[in-house]
């Protein structure tokens, strides 16, 4: 079994990447100063960890710059090896090449984890000092699932890498994934709804369900409908259960189709 | 056992034929040098070997096993330096060396591996600023590790100064002691001439010749070619200095004019003069040369006839060597 040792050396090799530092220290900055730029006047009580996050650092920050720290370190993951001839030296070791996808997806993951930990820790601090109500354990959960959207963003990133023969595709791939599923999405499925009407309405499902398991099957969306409701105190439970439900299914799909497919075409390739 | 065994191997590109039907036998234990100039398909064939690239036609069996289907296998027993590798320039050389004993599963001192190739002081530098030729030997070490029952060592040499090589067929000859099988490219024959067991040489996706080193510069040591520049020539006097004891090869040149280039061993050359003399051809003048093994291979690798066709087990060379011979005889007629 050599896919822990692939993962390990991806992720000493990836927390060592400037680029990632960089964007981790720009999220910290951003998230931080946007904790102490709404923090309340007066009285702390009124305004609560959970609505920080939910309402300013959620929609704002986590869903736009969290996918794109993910992206960036997962679009050249394989196929930046590939190109630079360094997965020649991967390869000459016993791993397979499904060892090198998972590997590489399971240590960019955990690079990422530690850099949304790492990235939280600053605005921990400002709002343990500005006068509201900080919630550790809410702020904890909440990084937990800013770590979750990283990782299958990461996850995404890596298949398309592993199907990109070359780092240019990869590119075009990386920044595809983030129009797609940060920018475009709502706007996209609402069309492929409006052209595929007449099909809708021969299938088992209303309009309005199809439209909500759309917008949950987007990653960004499924963790927001995660984190609120863990921050409203509902995580799998109350009205909004099928949805949730719907959503983390949607998450481990994302993390999992995508390498594999991308695995299918990278265990093809001359390389 | 067999190391490595390819079995009518071809790989098309989309555009190009790399290695065409290519019959190659590695033995146990043995060093193995795979020459042939850049381009000649060594690289194609060293990637089928080690999974990178999959034939389009043929089977390729490595250590006994299927090269495809037990890549994982093969490798685990394997110690390779690629060709055109690339280090992780952000990770320092131990790391690198510490990766190797971890994905094979070994139980090595990554210290002792680098002092061995060299690098001890630099061990923690990180290798993205080492030369070509420290990490040259960074991904030798690696390879080293866990000691392989084969090394495939691409193009070892490249990146390396004169010392740097000398010390790389020293731990190819401590590898071979151990009973290691060394398969190695180049494309300089003075590289494998010292260490290797047999040679092979790689031309258009072809071996065109396969010997051992000894077989190869006692053929050609003792050999000399002949050119010879006579009027009357035909093709029974050909014959019939080709019928001669020592005589390896006869040609007339291409347009005919009566030069003969005749390579033999060095004491028959008198006969060689005297048995045309005798068949009614006037010779008028003659000189000799010596073929080293560079020129051999050369010869093999540029498009000319091989000076010593004995030496050569395979086709193409002799074939071409009598398809000339035919046509000298037409121009003759």
């Amino acid at each position: 079994m050599s896919l822990p040792a692939v993962a390990k050396k991806d992720f000493q090799d990836t927390v060592r990447s400037k680029a990632m530092l960089l964007l981790v220290a720009l999220f910290s900055g951003l998230v931080s100063v946007m904790a102490y730029a709404v923090r309340p006047a007066g009285d702390g009580d009124a305004f609560a960890t959970e609505l920080l996050l939910s309402v300013f650092v959620g929609p704002l920050l986590v869903s736009t710059l969290v996918p794109l720290v993910a992206v960036v370190i997962g679009y050249n993951a394989v196929s930046g090896e590939r190109e630079s001839g360094s997965l020649k030296l991967l390869l000459s070791l016993p791993h397979s090449r499904a060892d090198v996808v998972f590997g590489k997806v399971l240590g960019r993951a955990a690079a990422l984890s530690l850099a949304v930990f790492a990235g939280f820790l600053l605005p921990a601090v400002v709002l343990a000092v500005i006068p509201v109500s900080f919630n550790v354990g809410s702020f904890l959960g909440y990084t937990v699932f800013a770590a979750i959207l990283g990782c299958v963003f990461v996850s995404i990133a890596v298949g398309c890498s592993a199907a990109a023969s070359t780092q240019r595709r990869a590119l075009i791939g990386g920044i595809g994934i983030y129009f797609l599923f940060v920018l475009f999405w709502s706007t996209l499925t609402g069309q492929l709804i409006g052209a595929f009407d007449g099909v809708i309405d021969a299938l088992p499902a209303t309009d309005v369900q199809i439209r909500t398991f759309l917008e949950v099957a987007n990653p960004t969306t499924g963790v927001q409908v995660l984190t609120n409701a863990f921050l409203g105190e509902q995580l799998f439970a109350g009205e909004t259960v099928n949805q949730q439900v719907s959503a983390a299914a949607m998450l481990v799909f994302w993390a999992l189709a995508p390498p594999l497919v991308g695995l299918l075409k990278f265990d093809r390739d001359d390389l | 056992m067999t190391a490595i065994e390819l079995r009518g191997v071809t790989k098309e590109f989309a555009d190009v034929t790399a290695v065409d039907a290519l019959d190659l036998a590695v033995e146990e234990g043995e060093v193995y040098g795979f020459l042939g100039p850049n381009g000649a398909g060594k690289s194609t064939t060293i990637n089928m070997v080690l999974d990178l690239v999959r034939p389009t036609a043929g089977t390729v069996t490595v250590l006994g096993r299927d090269a495809t289907a037990d890549s994982v296998a093969i490798r685990e027993r394997t110690g390779v330096l690629p060709e055109g590798f690339s280090v992780y320039g952000r990770l320092t050389g131990r790391k690198h060396v510490e990766f190797a004993i971890e994905s094979k599963d070994a139980d090595a001192d990554p210290d002792a591996v680098l002092s061995r190739v060299g690098l001890a002081d630099d061990a923690d530098r990180k290798a993205g600023g080492y030369s070509k030729g420290m990490q040259q030997r960074l991904v030798l070490g690696m390879a080293l590790v866990g000691e392989p029952d084969l090394l495939i060592l691409d193009e070892p040499s490249s990146g390396l100064d004169p010392a740097g090589a000398k010390e790389m067929r020293e731990i190819v000859r401590e590898e071979a002691d151990r009973g290691a099988t060394v398969f190695f490219s180049s494309h300089v024959l003075g590289q494998v001439e010292a260490v290797c067991d047999r040679v092979g040489i790689m031309r258009e996706g072809r071996l065109v010749a396969e010997d051992s080193v000894e077989g190869l510069r006692e053929a050609v040591g003792g050999e000399e070619t002949l050119e010879i520049e006579a009027t009357g020539v035909d093709a029974a006097a050909l014959d019939t200095v080709r019928e001669l004891d020592g005589v390896s090869r006869v040609e007339l040149d291409e347009a005919g004019e009566g030069t003969v280039t005749v390579s033999c061993a060095g004491g028959v050359k008198t006969r060689v003069i005297a048995t045309l003399e005798d068949s009614g051809v006037t010779v008028a003048d003659f000189h000799t040369t010596e073929a080293s093994l560079e020129d051999l291979f050369l010869a093999y690798t540029e498009g000319e006839t091989p000076s010593s066709g004995d030496t050569a087990h395979v086709d193409d060379a002799d074939t071409t060597g009598a398809d000339d011979a035919a046509d000298a005889e037409e121009v003759q007629r």
